[in-house]
């Protein structure tokens, strides 16, 4: 790949948990090394504890790694890059003092984004994710998947070339999942935003993503990189398609072993896997 | 047939109201208390609500009462002030700093546990029968319920808040200005509400205790001469303005705690 | 340093900063008696506070007092918990009532009751009625409160999966409702408790003839400092120990 064509440039990162030698060690992601390309999607999937959270946070630079280094573009990433990478993470992250709206420009007051712009900026992401009439409601009156909406939408309105979703929906349903995936869908092919999406779903995987990387069982590493040729946006009869069944197949095989052992781990550590 | 729907629309109507029921309860009270202090007690040792109600101009027209009645209202404000004032900057000061709290959470909960009616006597001495015993003594019942509440509300934080605004690019102060503060609001209002009854307790008990002046003067006074109607009267617009005291900060509270109907 | 040995350095710090705090207090308090010139009828010099209260424990003086607050508390809150709990369970037996009673009786407690203290003391005098009344009447509330609680919320499911199985009214009572109301109504008791003990002491502070609220009093009008802090320590001991065991009961007996 050309090198002003890869967004995110990850080398050798490696991260482990606690001390080496004592009771809580645990080797979360081992020697993983990518390449992302600007505007793909790319999908991290894995059992739990493989690494995939972990190696996301890395990213974002939320978390030092014990080695190597990530690049997004030229820069190296020593910190939080509010103005490159914005996320949204599974657990429910609106203020819950703010309504929808202050929520979102509470993100650009931090970002340091003009006060002039806050309400146009607002109005568009909010619009894009369907929640226009809701802005003036607070996150307790909204339903999960609303919530997420929201938190899409402040992450949107960052305008920044990244977007980090760590399971998104991870505590919804599945119809709203369905629901939430299609519009995403949409809503993402008219960006031209990079993003790294991680899921346990496989199917949310093979219709989101332009590529998944299948992580192995914990210490994680990258075991299988599976494109997706699929034009966006992926239409509802995707899913219902021989293609999309033979990739999901795919991912299953790939990840039936793992998730075994995975959980086998976790039994016998009796410890809390990290994904 | 008319006089059975009569009764179910009455009891239909405490069914569905319990608020006329307390009402008729406390009426019922109020009728055995006059009853029972008409015909059966002592006028002595206790007056009829009527008597008591009827003779509340001339409680508020004893030369002193309405001075020391807002002399204590003055004491109460100026130490609910204080209390916030003091119980929010110590409460900032333990809550946002890991170290601070661990070394000095225990000593406030001590502090906070002690019966300080012990000390009121110091009290007393140390700072006159004057108002400003009275308002110490309010402030240091009123000052402990804010810092703990202020305490909770700051650590309390779900970190995922605070992860998602350092990912955005909060600067320390932002996050204090915009996450931490906001958050601990309605714990705060909690804590003014728990305060304002500690201020309550012991600007009254200064009060009470200081028998050559203010409150407690009038207080011993109706005690000495047998005067339940005037005592009565006197204690019944000090709770009534305890009352709206406490109405007042729980309103505020409502108000403010909204956001936390999660 | 590794983050383990790091945590427990910063707990030692923290743990010496408070010895410090309060080494750093008492000797103010002893600088500010003997070197600074503190008027010794205001703050008496720590080490005549010691010799004070030694002698007091030393001579018994102070068993009479402590006689008299002991008995008042107990009475008071013999009175208090045993009505507060019957009323407590026959409010809770029908929410109507609850929500007939409890907004009352909250409303009630909001009310420093403290404040009828003169008109009880003109009813019953100065002497143990007027504190056991009063004591009594300001600690109902905490139980009969939480007694409602206790009863009235426990969840449905617990009743309905009795019902389900034949249980009987007293069956009921005695193996689902008692052990689902136990701990909220042992917290209110310790509460209960807790301001029996600090209304008796108000109330023996302001209008007494006996109890360690009263020699304090007695003591401070006597000009006699070092005495008066000497019962002053013993009376927050006494009230420490009490409060103490009190909260340890309700938690051996909440873990069962």
């Amino acid at each position: 790949m050309a090198t002003d064509a890869v967004a995110i440039s990850i080398r050798a990162v490696s991260h482990a948990f606690g001390e080496p030698g004592g009771p809580r060690y645990v080797r979360a992601l081992l020697d993983t090394s990518l390449d992302i390309a600007r505007g793909e999607l790319l999908c991290l999937i894995g059992p739990s504890g493989c690494g995939k959270s972990t190696l996301l946070n890395i990213i974002g630079g939320l978390l030092p790694p014990a080695t190597g280094t990530v690049q997004i573009g030229q820069t190296p990433v020593r910190g939080p890059l509010p103005r490159e990478v914005s996320f949204v993470f599974q657990e429910n992250a609106l203020f819950p003092w703010c309504t929808v709206a202050e929520n979102v420009t509470l993100g650009m007051v931090f970002q340091g984004v003009p006060k002039a712009e806050h309400a146009m900026r607002a109005r568009k992401s909010l619009e894009a994710v369907g929640l226009a009439e809701f802005a003036q409601h607070y996150p307790s009156e909204l339903s999960g998947g609303m919530r997420q909406r929201a938190a899409l939408a402040r992450a949107l309105s960052l305008e920044t070339g990244i977007l980090l979703m760590d399971e998104p929906f991870g505590a919804l349903d599945e119809q709203t999942r369905m629901i939430l995936g299609e519009d995403l869908s949409v809503l993402l092919a008219r960006t031209e935003k990079t993003i790294v999406f991680v899921t346990h779903s496989l199917g949310e995987a093979v219709f989101l993503a332009d590529r998944v990387a299948v992580f192995s069982a914990r210490p994680g590493t990258i075991k299988k990189m599976i494109a997706i040729n699929e034009p966006h946006p992926r239409k509802p009869e995707f899913v219902t398609s021989d293609k999309f069944h033979s990739l999901r197949n795919e991912l299953y095989t790939l990840l039936h072993d793992e998730i075994r052992k995975a959980v086998s781990q976790s039994a016998i550590a009796g410890t809390e896997a990290k994904a | 047939m008319r006089q059975r729907n009569h009764d179910q629309s009455v009891r239909a109507l405490l069914l569905r109201h319990p608020a006329y029921a307390r009402l008729g309860i406390i009426l019922v009270l109020l009728l055995c208390w006059e009853i029972a202090a008409r015909w059966w007690i002592d006028p002595m040792f206790l007056s009829p609500p009527s008597r008591v109600l009827g003779s509340l101009t001339d409680v508020v027209e004893t030369a002193g009462v309405p001075a020391a009645i807002g002399i204590t209202f003055f004491e109460l404000a100026v130490a609910f002030v204080l209390s916030v004032i003091f119980g929010l900057g110590i409460g900032l000061a333990i809550g946002l700093q890991r170290f601070v709290h661990r070394s000095f959470m225990p000593i406030v909960l001590l502090l906070y546990g002690t019966p300080q009616i012990t000390i009121l006597p110091l009290f007393i001495l140390y700072f006159g029968i004057g108002p400003p015993s009275k308002i110490a003594f309010g402030v240091t019942h009123g000052m402990f319920p804010i810092i703990v509440t202020v305490i909770a509300g700051v650590q309390n934080i779900k970190p995922i808040l605070m992860t998602a605004a350092r990912s955005m690019g909060a600067n320390k102060w932002q996050i204090f200005r915009w996450v931490i503060l906001p958050h601990m609001v309605p714990s705060f209002f909690a804590g003014m509400r728990l305060g304002m009854t500690g201020v309550l307790l012991g600007v009254l008990l200064a009060e009470l205790y200081v028998s050559s002046a203010g409150i407690g003067y009038f207080t011993t006074i109706f005690t000495q001469s047998f005067d339940p109607t005037k005592l009565l009267g006197l204690i019944s617009i000090l709770a009534a303005m305890a009352i709206v005291l406490n109405e007042l900060v729980r309103r505020a509270e409502v108000h403010y705690g909204r956001w936390r109907a999660e | 340093m590794s983050a383990r040995g790091r945590s427990m350095r910063n707990r030692l710090l923290s743990r010496a900063v408070q010895i410090a705090f309060l080494l750093g207090l008492i000797l103010l308090w002893y600088l500010a008696t003997t070197q600074w010139g503190v008027s010794q009828l205001l703050l008496p010099n720590p080490v005549a506070v010691y010799h004070e209260l030694m002698n007091v424990l030393s001579s018994g003086e102070f068993v009479p007092d402590l006689k008299v607050t002991l008995s008042e508390l107990a009475i008071a809150f013999g009175i208090s918990s045993v009505s507060g709990i019957a009323f407590g369970y026959l409010i809770s037996r029908s929410h109507y009532l609850i929500r007939v009673f409890e907004p009352l009786l909250a409303g009630i407690y909001s009310i420093p009751i403290i404040l009828f203290l003169p008109l009880y003391v003109l009813f019953l005098g100065l002497g143990p009625s007027s504190k056991i009344a009063l004591g009594a009447t300001i600690s109902f509330f905490p139980i009969v409160l939480n007694t409602i609680a206790g009863f009235g919320y426990v969840d449905a499911i617990f009743i309905i999966a009795a019902r389900s199985m034949g249980a009987s009214d007293y069956q009921m009572f005695r193996y689902v409702l008692v052990p689902a109301a136990l701990p909220v109504i042992l917290t209110g008791l310790r509460v209960g408790f807790t301001v029996a003990l600090l209304s008796i002491l108000g109330s023996e502070t302001i209008a007494s003839l006996a109890g360690l609220g009263h020699r304090i009093v007695q003591l401070a009008e006597g000009m006699e400092s070092a005495r008066m802090f000497a019962y002053i320590t013993f009376a927050v001991a006494i009230a420490a120990i009490l409060n103490t065991a009190v909260s340890t009961l309700e938690n051996r007996a909440r873990r069962r």
